[in-house]
C-alpha cells in the first residue's frame, strides 16, 4: 500500500467535508468551506497518481472551482455516468453541475485567486426544498434518482432525469439526517440520522422498509456526518456511528431480515464515514495453491473522528490495515476509484490523502460481468447493459457501420459530454463564435461607437449588448433519457367505437317469415336464430368459435370455409364497384316489434351503454317454436348450402343461448357519416303507408347531391359504402351514389352491429354470428359463430377486412383467416400487460401508433405497465420475462390483425428490448427470420413480405437498434454483411 | 445560481482627467434567455463618511439578453463636483458598478479610485478649494471587489423566504473601509488581498 498526501489539494486551509472521484478516474471533486462561501473544487487526478505529472507545470492540478454555494459544502457526488456533479451545502441547496461548453480557461472575475479554471463546470439546476443544511447527496444506480438528506429531518428524492422535479420527500426521521446510501440494485435507499436510527426505504413505494435503532441507542454526542454505505453485492449495509458495549462501532446490517449481528470494532471515537469498495474481490490465485475457488468478498474503508482509517475485507476478521494520525482532525469522507485500488480520504483539517493498494493486498477484482452474475443470482436484476458500458468502451469496434451507430448514439445521448481526458486542449467545444472573423480586439476598439443604444419609452438609455458567443442551452436534453411516454389511444377510440344500444325488447312478436321470399335464394347467413345456431358440425370442420366459458354446449355451429365458396352462387352484382372507401354505418334494427319505437338520441354515436346479455331458457323455447316454421320455409332455399349442417335439438334447459342486444329503431334520424367530403345520411322510418305496408326512406346527401331510396321497413347507416340493416333483417349495401351494390341479404337474426371499412361489410347479429362480406369481389369472407357466455361489447372491422370483437369480459379476439381461428389479441385482465415494462425501449422518433386496430382494442389499459417497474415488487427477471411475453403477444396480435404499422412499431420495441436485455438468442432468431434464406431454393417456405412490409427492409430498421449495443457487434456485422450481399445481387 | 455571471470588467480611459466620463467595458455571460432587461448602474461614492454623498452617475438597461456571452461599454459622465464634499475631493474613494434584475441586485463590483493632482506642486500644496480641472482620476482596475447576491431569477412574485437572499442593503457600504479609520483610506497596499471577498 502506498500513501500520499497531495498538499496542493486544499481549500486554503479550510475544512474539506467531502471528496469524490469521477467514475472515469481522471478527476475528483472536493467540497467544503470557501473563504466566504461554500466551495466546490475539481482536481486533476493525474498529479495524484504520478509524480512526474505532479512536477510537470503543464499539467493542471486544479481544474475548476465553484464558489456558488453560499455556505459550506457538505457533500459532492458524481453521477454514475460521470456527466453531472451534485453538491449539497449549508445553504440548503443542492446544485447539479455539468461540464460547460465554453472555450478556454477563465478566472472567476473578482476572485482573489489568480488560478484559471481549466474546465468550466456550470450549475445546471438548483434543487430547493430543504429547509436546513444539506448533509449528504447520493445518486441512485443508473442515475434515475438523486437523494439528498438534510438537518430538516427529511430526505428528498429528486427525479434525476427531469430536474428539478421532486419525486418524494421521505419523512420519518426525528433528528438530523446525515448520511445516505443506495442499494446497488436500486431497491432501497438507507439513511442514518442523529435520532439514533438507521432507516431503510423502499424505492417501490417510498415507504419505510426497516427502522433499525438498537445499535444506536447508546450513541451520544454528535458527529458531523454519518455516511453509511451499502456493499457492492448488496448483502450488507454498514452504518456509521453505532455503539456496542460502550465502544464505537460501524454496525453491519444484513439485507436478509435487517439483522444486526456483526460490527466493525476498534475505532476509539465515533465512525463518521464508511465506504465500500465498488469492486467485489476474490482471492488471488497463487501458483501452487489449491485451485479451489474462493468465496468472493468485499472491501470496506472506515473513517472515524479519532482521525484514523481502517480498511477491512469481509473475508478477514481483522482489518487489512489501520492508519492512525493520518490527519489532524476527523475524517469526513472517503472515495474509492472505480478500479477499486485507489482511495481518497479527506478531513476536517483541510487535507486529503490518497491510498494506493495492489492486487496482492486486496485480491482479484471480479469483472463487471462476474459482478452482474452475482447480482443476477441474488436479485435477478439484469444490469447487463448499463453496468458494462464502461468496460465495453474499451472494446474495439470492428465494423464501420457499427461505429456510425455508436457515434450517433453517443451524440444523441451525450449531447454535451466532456471527454474524459484532462488538459488545456480538451476544453469543451461548443462556443459558436458570432464574430464574423473579426478579432475580439477589433471589436473592443469600436465597441462604444458600434453598440446599439436606444431610449426606452420613459426616456432611459437601453444598450443592446454585443453577443460575442452563443451558448447552447440544451443542457438537459431529454434525449439523454429516453423517457417517451406512451400515449393511450383513448381519443381515437371514440371514433371507432360503435355505439351499442341495448334494447330491452322482448323478442316476442312473430316474424313475418315470408315477407320477401324473393330474397331467400340470396340468403347467405346461416339461420342462427337461437337454438338453430346450435348446429353441429362434427364433420371435422374446423371450428371457429369463441367459447369463453366452460359451458356445456357442445354442438357448435361453426364456419366452414366452404360456405364462402358456396356464396359465390349468389346472384351477383351487375356492376363493379369502383369507389368503395371508408364506410361506417351501423344501426338499429330492433326486434320485429314495430310498435316499439324507442326514442334514441340523435347523438347515439356517443352513447355507450353496456349491452345486456339475455339468457333466458323460457325465451329460448319460445324462439324455437317460432324458429321452426321459418326453418321449414327456408330449408328449400338452403338445402344446397347447408347440407352438412345438422340441426340438433337441444333441451332448452341445457342451453344458455346468447342473444346480443339489438339497437332499437328510431322514427327518424340523420347521421353525418364523414366530414370531408361531408356526407349526411338521413333515415326516416314509416314514411308512407301504402296498404298497410310501411316504407322507410333513406336519404344521403353528399356535396349537395341527394338521393333517395325507399325501402320497405326500416333503417340503417354508413358512408362511401353504405350498408343499411333494416329491422326485417335485411342488409342492403349501396355505393356512395346510392347504387345498390349487393342484392338485399337476408339475415337470420336482427343486426346488432354493423361496420363498413374499405370494401368490407361486417355484421354482428343478435344471434351471435359474425359475417364479413367483401363487396369488391362479391365474396363472403367469413361467417362466424360467436357463441359464448359473454356479450360483445365492441366490434370493428379493420382496413384489411379482419373482424375484431371485444367481449364484455375484457377479452378481444380477431379472426385469423390463415389460421381459420379466433385469436386472442387483448385481455384486460392480462397480468402481463400490468407488469410489462418496456418504457426504456421506446424510441423517441417512433410516434406511438394509436390508431391501429390493436391500439384501439388495447388502448385503455396498454399503458398500465408503464410504471410497472416502480410499482410492482416482482423480481426483475420475472418482469423481464413478462415484458418479453407481452411484446411477443403484441407482435403476434399485430400480425394476425394484419396491421402493418403496428407490427413494425412493436417489432422495433421488441428488438430494442432484446438488445437492452441482452437476449442474443432471440435476437439472432428474429434476424434470421427477417433475413430469410440467402440462397433461393425451391423448398423454402419463407415469405419475403409480412403484413405489407418487406422483411428485409424491416431487418434494415432493426439493425441500427442492434448496433447501439457493442456487445452485439458480431451479430450486427453478420446480418449487415448478408443484407449488403443480397442487395448487390 | 445566478443566471448572469460577470466575466470581466475592463476599465477604459484610465487614468484620465477627473472630468472625463467613466467607461467600463463589461463582459458577462447569461445561462438562458432573459425575458427582462438587466439594469446597470454606476455609483460614485462622494465620501467615505456617508451614503448621503453617493451619486448615481448613470443607469442603463441592457437587453435583450439571450443565452450566451455578451459585452457592452457602459459610459457615464463624471460626478457632479458640487455634490462632493470638498474634503473628500482628493484622495481615495470608490466607484461601484451594480447590476439588478427584476429590481434585485445580484452583483456589486467596486473599484478604488484615487484622485490626485497631476503636478507635484499641487500635490504638495493642494488648494483649499479643490481644482477639479487639474485632478486626475486613477481607477485601481486590477483590484475589483466583487460581491454577489443570490436573488430570485424567476420572477419577483415569490420572494425567497429561506434567507438564501442576502439582503444587499447592509452591504452597501461594504466597499468602503471601516468607518473607524479616521479620515482617509489606509494605503492601498496594506489592504489584505482578500478582504473584500468576505463581505
Amino acid at each position: 500500500m502506498k500513501l500520499l498526501k497531495p498538499s496542493w489539494v486544499s481549500h486554503h486551509g479550510k475544512p474539506i467535508f467531502s471528496v469524490d472521484i469521477h467514475p472515469d478516474g481522471t478527476k475528483f471533486a472536493t467540497g467544503g468551506q470557501g473563504e466566504d462561501s461554500g466551495k466546490v473544487m475539481i482536481w486533476n487526478m493525474a498529479p495524484v497518481l504520478r509524480e512526474e505529472d505532479e512536477k510537470n507545470e503543464d499539467v493542471h492540478k486544479m481544474l475548476c472551482q465553484m464558489d456558488n454555494h453560499l455556505a459550506c459544502v457538505n457533500c459532492v457526488r458524481w453521477s454514475n455516468n460521470g456527466l453531472y456533479l451534485a453538491s449539497g451545502g449549508d445553504d440548503k441547496l443542492v446544485m447539479v453541475w455539468k461540464r460547460a461548453a465554453f472555450i478556454g480557461p477563465s478566472t472567476v472575475f473578482g476572485s482573489s485567486s489568480k488560478l484559471a479554471n481549466v474546465e468550466q463546470w456550470r450549475c445546471v439546476t438548483i434543487l430547493r426544498n430543504h429547509t436546513g443544511d444539506v448533509m449528504d447527496v447520493a445518486w441512485s444506480p443508473h442515475d434515475v434518482w438523486l437523494a439528498s438528506c438534510s438537518v430538516d429531518n427529511t430526505i428528498v428524492i429528486w427525479n434525476a432525469r427531469k430536474f428539478p422535479e421532486m419525486v418524494t420527500c421521505l419523512r420519518g426521521h426525528t433528528g438530523l439526517v446525515k448520511g445516505l446510501t443506495w442499494d446497488p440494485v436500486g431497491k432501497y435507499v438507507a439513511s442514518q440520522a442523529d435520532d439514533h436510527s438507521l432507516k431503510v426505504w423502499r424505492t417501490v413505494d417510498w415507504q419505510m422498509e426497516a427502522n433499525i435503532t438498537k445499535p444506536f441507542n447508546e450513541c451520544g454526542g454528535t458527529t458531523h456526518v454519518l455516511r453509511l454505505s451499502w456493499s457492492p453485492d448488496g448483502q450488507y449495509l454498514v452504518s456509521a456511528h453505532a455503539m456496542n458495549n460502550s465502544g464505537p462501532t460501524a454496525q453491519i446490517v444484513e439485507r436478509d431480515g435487517w439483522k444486526t449481528n456483526m460490527d466493525f470494532v476498534g475505532h476509539r471515537k465515533a465512525v463518521t464515514v464508511v465506504k465500500f469498495n465498488p469492486k467485489i474481490f476474490k482471492k488471488k490465485q497463487k501458483n501452487g495453491s489449491s485451485n479451489k475457488p474462493s468465496c468472493p468478498y468485499c472491501c470496506c474503508a472506515v473513517g472515524s473522528k479519532d482521525r484514523s482509517l481502517s480498511v477491512w475485507l469481509t473475508s478477514l476478521k481483522r482489518p487489512l490495515v489501520v492508519i492512525h494520525d493520518l490527519f489532524d482532525k476527523s475524517i469526513m469522507d472517503i472515495s474509492w476509484t472505480l478500479t477499486g485500488l485507489g482511495m481518497l480520504v479527506c478531513s476536517m483539517d483541510g487535507t486529503v490523502a490518497y491510498l494506493d493498494f495492489s492486487l496482492d493486498e486486496l485480491g482479484d477484482p471480479l469483472s463487471e460481468e462476474e459482478k452482474n452474475s452475482i447480482h443476477q443470482n441474488i436479485y435477478g436484476k439484469s444490469m447487463a447493459i448499463t453496468n458494462t458500458e464502461a468496460q465495453l468502451s474499451t472494446t474495439i469496434i470492428e465494423n464501420p457501420e457499427m461505429l456510425k451507430y455508436q457515434q450517433q448514439r453517443q451524440t444523441s445521448t451525450q449531447t454535451n459530454s466532456a471527454p474524459g481526458t484532462v488538459g488545456p486542449e480538451s476544453s469543451a467545444p461548443k462556443l459558436n463564435s458570432v464574430m464574423n472573423g473579426e478579432s475580439l480586439e477589433d471589436i473592443r476598439k469600436n465597441l462604444l461607437k458600434k453598440q446599439v443604444e436606444t431610449r426606452t419609452a420613459d426616456g432611459r438609455r437601453r444598450i443592446t449588448p454585443l453577443c460575442i458567443a452563443q451558448l447552447d442551452t440544451g443542457d438537459f436534453s431529454p434525449a439523454l433519457f429516453n423517457s417517451v411516454p406512451i400515449l393511450p389511444s383513448g381519443s381515437s377510440m371514440s371514433n371507432q367505437l360503435t355505439p351499442h344500444l341495448s334494447s330491452d325488447s322482448s323478442p316476442g312478436q312473430p316474424s313475418s317469415l315470408g315477407f320477401r321470399p324473393s330474397h331467400d335464394p340470396m340468403l347467405t347467413s346461416p339461420p342462427a336464430n337461437s337454438l338453430k345456431a346450435l348446429e353441429d358440425n362434427n364433420e371435422g370442420v374446423k371450428s371457429t368459435l369463441l367459447l369463453t366459458s366452460a359451458s356445456k354446449i357442445e354442438p357448435i355451429k361453426a364456419l366452414d370455409s366452404r360456405f364462402t365458396e358456396r356464396s359465390k352462387a349468389t346472384p351477383g352484382l351487375t356492376a363493379a364497384i369502383t369507389s368503395t372507401k371508408e364506410c361506417k354505418l351501423k344501426e338499429d334494427t330492433s326486434s320485429d316489434s314495430e310498435d316499439k319505437m324507442a326514442s334514441i338520441n340523435k347523438n347515439l354515436m356517443y352513447s355507450k351503454r353496456k349491452p345486456e346479455l339475455m339468457i333466458d331458457g323460457g325465451e329460448v323455447v319460445e324462439k324455437r317454436k317460432k324458429g321452426r316454421p321459418r326453418k321449414e320455409k327456408m330449408t328449400t332455399s338452403m338445402v344446397q348450402s347447408f347440407t352438412q349442417v345438422h340441426t340438433v335439438s337441444v333441451p332448452p334447459s341445457a342451453v344458455a343461448a346468447l342473444r346480443l342486444p339489438t339497437p332499437s329503431t328510431q322514427k327518424a334520424f340523420s347521421l353525418q357519416v364523414s366530414m370531408e367530403p361531408s356526407v349526411f345520411l338521413e333515415v326516416e322510418n314509416e314514411v308512407t303507408v301504402v296498404a298497410g305496408s310501411k316504407l322507410s326512406q333513406l336519404r344521403c346527401s353528399k356535396d349537395g347531391r341527394d338521393w333517395n331510396t325507399l325501402l320497405p321497413s326500416s333503417t340503417l347507416e354508413s358512408v362511401d359504402l353504405i350498408a343499411v340493416a333494416s329491422e326485417d333483417r335485411m342488409l342492403s349495401v349501396f355505393s356512395s351514389c346510392g347504387r345498390r351494390l349487393l342484392p338485399a341479404i337476408q339475415l337470420a337474426t336482427p343486426v346488432s352491429a354493423l361496420h363498413c371499412t374499405a370494401h368490407f361489410v361486417m355484421v354482428v347479429t343478435a344471434g351471435a354470428t359474425l359475417s364479413v362480406w367483401s363487396v369488391l369481389i362479391q365474396r363472403k369472407r367469413y361467417t362466424l359463430s360467436v357463441f359464448i357466455n359473454t356479450s360483445v361489447s365492441q366490434s370493428l372491422l379493420t382496413q384489411q377486412g379482419v373482424p375484431v370483437v371485444g367481449l364484455s369480459n375484457g377479452k378481444s379476439f380477431c379472426f385469423s383467416s390463415s389460421l381459420e381461428t379466433w385469436s386472442l389479441i387483448a385481455d384486460k385482465a392480462d397480468s402481463l400487460v400490468q407488469c410489462a415494462d418496456f418504457r426504456g425501449c421506446l424510441s423517441s422518433h417512433d410516434a406511438p401508433v394509436s390508431s391501429g386496430p390493436l391500439a384501439v382494442m388495447q388502448g385503455r389499459y396498454l399503458n398500465a405497465g408503464r410504471l410497472a417497474s416502480r410499482l410492482s415488487s416482482t423480481p426483475h427477471h420475472m418482469q423481464q420475462s413478462m415484458t418479453l411475453a407481452f411484446l411477443e403477444n403484441q407482435l403476434a396480435s399485430a400480425l394476425t390483425l394484419q396491421s402493418g404499422q403496428e407490427y413494425r412499431y412493436w417489432l422495433l420495441i421488441y428488438s430494442r428490448f432484446l438488445v437492452n436485455e441482452g437476449s442474443e438468442h432471440r435476437l439472432r432468431e428474429l434476424c434470421k427470420e427477417l433475413l430469410g434464406p440467402v440462397h433461393t431454393s425451391a423448398t423454402t417456405s419463407w415469405e419475403p413480405t409480412t403484413v405489407g412490409f418487406r422483411k428485409r427492409e424491416l431487418l434494415r430498421e432493426v439493425l441500427p437498434v442492434i448496433g447501439e449495443n457493442l456487445r452485439f457487434q458480431r451479430l450486427f456485422t453478420e446480418y449487415q454483411d448478408q443484407l449488403e450481399l443480397l442487395r448487390n445481387k | 445560481m445566478a443566471k448572469v455571471q460577470v466575466l470581466n470588467v475592463a476599465v477604459l480611459d484610465n487614468p484620465s482627467p477627473f472630468g472625463n466620463p467613466f467607461q467600463f467595458e463589461i463582459t458577462f455571460e447569461c445561462m438562458e434567455d432573459l425575458p427582462e432587461d438587466l439594469e446597470w448602474k454606476i455609483i460614485y461614492v462622494g465620501s467615505a463618511e456617508s451614503e448621503e454623498y453617493d451619486q448615481v452617475l448613470d443607469s442603463v438597461l441592457v437587453g435583450p439578453v439571450p443565452a450566451g456571452r455578451h459585452m457592452f461599454v457602459f459610459q457615464a459622465d463624471a460626478p457632479n463636483t458640487g455634490l462632493i464634499p470638498e474634503s473628500d475631493a482628493v484622495g481615495v474613494t470608490v466607484v461601484l458598478i451594480t447590476c439588478t434584475y427584476h429590481g434585485q441586485e445580484f452583483i456589486r463590483i467596486g473599484y478604488y479610485v484615487n484622485n490626485e493632482y497631476t503636478g507635484p506642486e499641487l500635490r504638495e500644496n493642494p488648494p483649499l478649494k479643490p481644482d477639479y480641472s487639474k485632478l486626475q482620476r486613477n481607477i485601481l482596475a486590477p483590484n475589483p471587489r466583487v460581491t454577489r447576491f443570490h436573488i430570485n431569477w424567476e420572477g419577483v412574485a415569490d420572494t425567497m423566504e429561506d434567507s438564501e437572499n442576502v439582503d444587499p442593503s447592509p452591504n452597501t457600504r461594504g466597499m468602503l473601509p471601516p468607518p473607524c479609520v479616521p479620515g482617509k483610506m489606509p494605503p492601498l497596499g496594506l489592504l489584505p488581498e482578500n478582504s473584500m471577498d468576505c463581505l
